[in-house]
């Protein structure tokens, strides 16, 4: 469900880039040499990467999409009530709509079309779709995230018992096959909660929970690998000597240092999460509510042919979201990694 | 007879009727021009002809040997085992009983009326009764083989007809409904195969078999239609569930190799005699039959047209394709009434009168049925009565005076003298199928207009087949709820099939749990009325229940969409199954 790498592009552009703000950077008072931080650095190289800058537009644009989703649908006049699809829908004609695309003009009631069959406007359920699919994605990357880092310190600090432990569950969770345990567990869910008025609410926490149950281990070993090689460090081990309090170490001496790998694997994630949830609710798992791109799609594949745009709206929607957030983190990774060039 | 598709399953959970005049009122069946204007007719009333008893069947015009038909059944799993005792679902009988399993009696198509008869098979005639029903005598066919070349004898026929009373064995075959039912000792005597006894009920006297009843059975000639009610090879050759896989062949073709909710292959059986046979034709060499076939892929086949398309049958349309179907297919698709009708059934002690009329009108069957991917008028039709088209007595009423349709301010009216209104709303508590997406859009239609009408509405998803719930006396849900439903299809064009099956107190599909004492009596009077006054006493007491208790309502009547290719030849629906009528089937050489 992950698009290919697409780093490539963006490494090429990066190296081409001139040099900005580095130590011979000039432009700010004469020959005063400004001290820069580390990300302070990685920054401003992001700032001059057209491509990070446009994908950062994007996605900013999706997100704002998804907060203010009602709001949107408010102003277009639009809603996701079920309505009575007679008279909008042409019974003999394979469920398409008389109103509209594909078959009539532009209906500026419905921006985006109804949908066939059920007569629902389009465009309302795209943004629900879009903030279900925003919401579920940077919730579950918080959280794996979370858990992640803190079991990845916890184990590398650690070592011994600790270590092995943390270690056994990582690779448990690995093993454990994502789409068997996705399909088990919703039926489950569903078997539980059905019949609880707050049911799509609960639907869509547990999809947070099944992704990031899912998505924490990889982070957890980033950084459990390089917790391993920064405890050796001198740093670390004069605040050993100092006595300071493990928490302290952990908070404060090695959690700055792996803020790069944290801020690159959760970029990489977010799209993956957001792909994810697009293909569980596809299969029928998760969202069933119809407020998911993932089930447009899947309603949309039968009206290929009649009625592409219905189709092409939640398909645009997801590549172009997947497609910026990939890229800035491939930025992002860029822009952090010292040995891409000065 | 019970659905099969689970798709139709969970569309009996929700699938309901819209009521604008319509439908079609004569026309020609597979209508002709192919554009919107389509007429559909209504299913023909299937007719007993006990004149049509000797073989070979009619010969069909042009008609050549050879070639291999494929068929396509989209979303329908098929049956389970091929075990003909068992044998209790559309598919699974409509391709058994046309094809290798023989029986005392038969469906077969008459060239003339177009419509389906019941003519002898096994049996040299439709039986012979005694004065009240109660002893039928068939007479077997001489000349008739198994698949092995052996003489099928009249011990092996007794001794299949035995085995359906095996409730053990067969514990979902039709045998549980009617044989236990009718036959003597039918709830005493165990099977053959539970037991170890022989069956008394079946006498054997030369080439006749004698049928006792524990009561009176008048429609035994159409329950010898089923494959259940065929020869099985004596003692433990035919003992279950082995003998599910690979049942000895009687009729025109054999099992080539079967593999459940994949794949049928049948080929020629050379024992097969066509002069014993007034009713099954052996044109092809080989069919096939793809169970759970992808609905999109299988109409693309169709709609080709491509080498690979020209002998194919499909047994379903995406709606989708319909209008497309309609133009580039024309007469190459079918549309046939399936003898079945789909139900909202509320439970009845939990509702008055009053409420269930409202439910009816606060229904929205159009739409329900467009959001669930039915073409309206054509795959459904609006329902008045209990019984379907097709049946004979069904009666033409209308239990709310005029046409049921979506009419929520009706509805409101009528709660309203129930005593509900908007502070006290009557509480609709169902249940739908989640992973189908249509099936979670019609409840979306469904929800809709229950709420209009002003009803408090909780739709529970469920994982499972709903009969699963609704079936379950013990599951927490079930009894939570005060609206459930059932879809079902005639096992042969009586009431009998109907009425009881749904509406008889303690039935097992009687989901709503309907009770009238003087109801069930009346249907066990039925049974005792001379046979020519049963069809319209059926249709009377559908009339009576739905205008007096008004327990049950039928949403729809349901048809089916058959698509076929430009090399098969005689293609017709079978209206007493609802399926492609196999028996005719030919195809054209190049």
């Amino acid at each position: 469900m992950s698009l290919p790498p697409v780093s490539t592009e963006t490494l090429g552009h990066l190296s081409d880039e001139p040099v900005d703000g580095g130590p011979a950077g000039g432009g700010k008072g004469k020959g005063s040499i400004v001290g820069k931080s580390p990300i302070q650095i990685a920054l401003s190289r992001l700032l001059h990467d057209k491509v990070a800058v446009l994908c950062l537009i994007v996605v900013v644009l999706f997100a704002l999409i998804a907060v203010f989703a009602d709001a949107l649908m408010k102003l277009f006049g639009v809603t996701t009530d079920t309505v009575r699809p007679i008279g909008l829908i042409d019974q003999l004609g394979g469920g398409l709509p008389l109103i509209g695309p594909p078959n009539n003009g532009f209906d500026p009631e419905h921006p985006f079309g109804i949908a066939p069959g059920t007569a629902s406007d389009n465009l309302a359920y795209w943004l629900a779709g879009a903030q279900t699919s925003m919401m579920i994605a940077a919730l579950a990357t918080l959280v794996a995230s979370v858990v992640g880092v803190t079991l990845g310190l916890l184990a590398g600090y650690a070592g011994g018992m600790v270590d092995r432990i943390i270690s056994f569950f990582i690779d448990f969770f690995l093993t454990v096959p994502f789409l068997l345990a996705a399909l088990t567990i919703a039926p489950i869910i569903s078997e539980r909660f059905g019949a609880e008025p707050n049911y799509p609410t609960i639907q869509r926490w547990t999809l947070i929970t099944v992704l990031a149950m899912f998505g924490w281990m990889s982070i957890a070993r980033l950084i459990r690998g390089e917790v391993l090689s920064l405890r050796e460090r001198d740093f670390i081990q004069a605040a050993r000597v100092l006595g300071m309090p493990t928490r302290r170490i952990l908070v404060r001496e090695l959690l700055p240092n792996l803020v790069a790998p944290i801020v690159v694997s959760v970029s990489l994630m977010l799209p993956t999460f957001v792909a994810a949830e697009a293909g569980l609710s596809f299969l029928g798992l998760g969202v069933t509510d119809g407020k998911s791109w993932g089930q447009i799609i899947s309603n949309a594949t039968d009206y290929f042919q009649t009625y592409p745009l219905y189709l092409y709206e939640p398909l645009l929607g997801i590549v172009l979201l997947v497609v910026a957030l990939n890229l800035l983190g491939d930025a992002i990774r860029d822009a952090l990694d010292p040995k891409t060039r000065r | 007879m019970r659905r099969s598709k689970p798709l139709a399953l969970l569309v009996g959970a929700s699938m309901l009727t819209l009521a604008a005049c319509g439908g079609g009122d004569g026309g020609d069946n597979n209508g002709g021009a192919a554009n919107d204007d389509r007429e559909y007719a209504a299913a023909d009333e299937i007719v007993k002809n006990p004149d049509r008893a000797e073989g070979p069947a009619y010969e069909i015009e042009d008609a050549t040997e050879g070639g291999d038909i494929t068929v396509y059944l989209p979303g329908d799993p098929g049956p389970s085992t091929l075990e003909p005792a068992e044998g209790w679902s559309v598919t699974g009988n409509s391709i058994q009983q046309a094809l290798t399993n023989r029986s005392l009696t038969q469906y077969a198509r008459n060239p003339e009326t177009g419509g389906m008869e019941l003519i002898p098979d096994l049996a040299t005639d439709l039986g012979t009764p005694n004065e009240d029903f109660t002893e039928w005598t068939f007479t077997l066919r001489e000349g008739v083989k198994w698949e092995n070349g052996k003489d099928i004898t009249p011990e092996e026929l007794a001794f299949g007809i035995s085995r359906t009373l095996d409730a053990e064995a067969f514990p979902s075959g039709p045998g549980t409904e009617y044989s236990r039912h009718y036959f003597l000792d039918g709830t005493t005597y165990e099977g053959p195969y539970t037991s170890g006894q022989p069956y008394k009920g079946v006498e054997v006297n030369g080439r006749d078999v004698t049928i006792k009843m524990a009561e009176p059975f008048p429609d035994m000639d159409w329950w010898g239609a089923f494959m259940a009610i065929g020869p099985a090879p004596l003692g433990e050759a035919a003992a279950p569930p082995k003998y599910g896989r690979d049942p000895l062949a009687t009729g025109p073709y054999k099992i080539e190799s079967f593999t459940p909710t994949d794949e049928l292959v049948l080929v020629k059986n050379e024992q097969w005699d066509p002069a014993t046979d007034p009713g099954r034709h052996q044109y092809p060499d080989s069919y096939t039959f793809k169970f759970n076939a992808d609905p999109a892929q299988t109409d693309q086949i169709l709609l080709s047209g491509n080498t690979a398309s020209e002998t194919v049958i499909s047994t379903d349309l995406d709606s989708v394709n319909y209008q497309k179907a309609a133009s580039e297919l024309g007469d190459r698709m079918v549309q046939q009434s399936s003898q079945c009708t789909s139900f909202q059934y509320p439970v009845y002690d939990k509702t008055t009168k009053g409420v269930r009329q409202a439910m009816a009108l606060a229904i929205d069957y159009e739409a329900s049925w467009l959001a669930g991917g039915q073409v309206p008028g054509v795959t459904r039709v609006p329902a008045n009565s209990i019984m379907p088209p097709g049946m004979a007595g069904k009666p033409d009423y209308n239990p709310l005076g005029e046409p049921t349709e979506f009419n929520p301010e009706k509805a409101k009216e009528l709660l309203a003298e129930e005593g509900y209104d908007e502070s006290n709303p009557f509480k609709i508590v169902m249940i739908y199928y989640e992973p189908d997406p249509l099936a979670v859009k019609t409840n979306d239609q469904l929800v809709r207009g229950f709420e209009e009408a002003g009803f408090d509405v909780q739709a529970i998803p469920v994982q499972v087949d709903p009969y699963d719930i609704w079936l379950d006396p013990n599951n927490a849900t079930n009894k939570k709820l005060t609206l459930r439903g059932v879809n079902w299809c005639s096992d042969w064009p009586s009431g009998l099939t109907m009425l009881p099956s749904l509406l008889r107190t303690g039935a097992v599909y009687n989901t709503g749990g309907y009770s009238n004492p003087a109801i069930d009596k009346k249907m066990d009077e039925i049974s005792l009325l001379p046979a020519e006054e049963q069809a319209d006493a059926w249709g009377a007491l559908d009339e009576e229940i739905q205008t007096t208790d008004f327990p049950i309502i039928p949403t729809a009547y349901r048809n089916d969409l058959f698509t076929h290719g430009t090399r098969i030849g005689n293609f017709f629906g079978d209206g007493a199954i609802g399926a492609p009528n196999y028996k005719d089937l030919y195809v054209i050489s190049k």
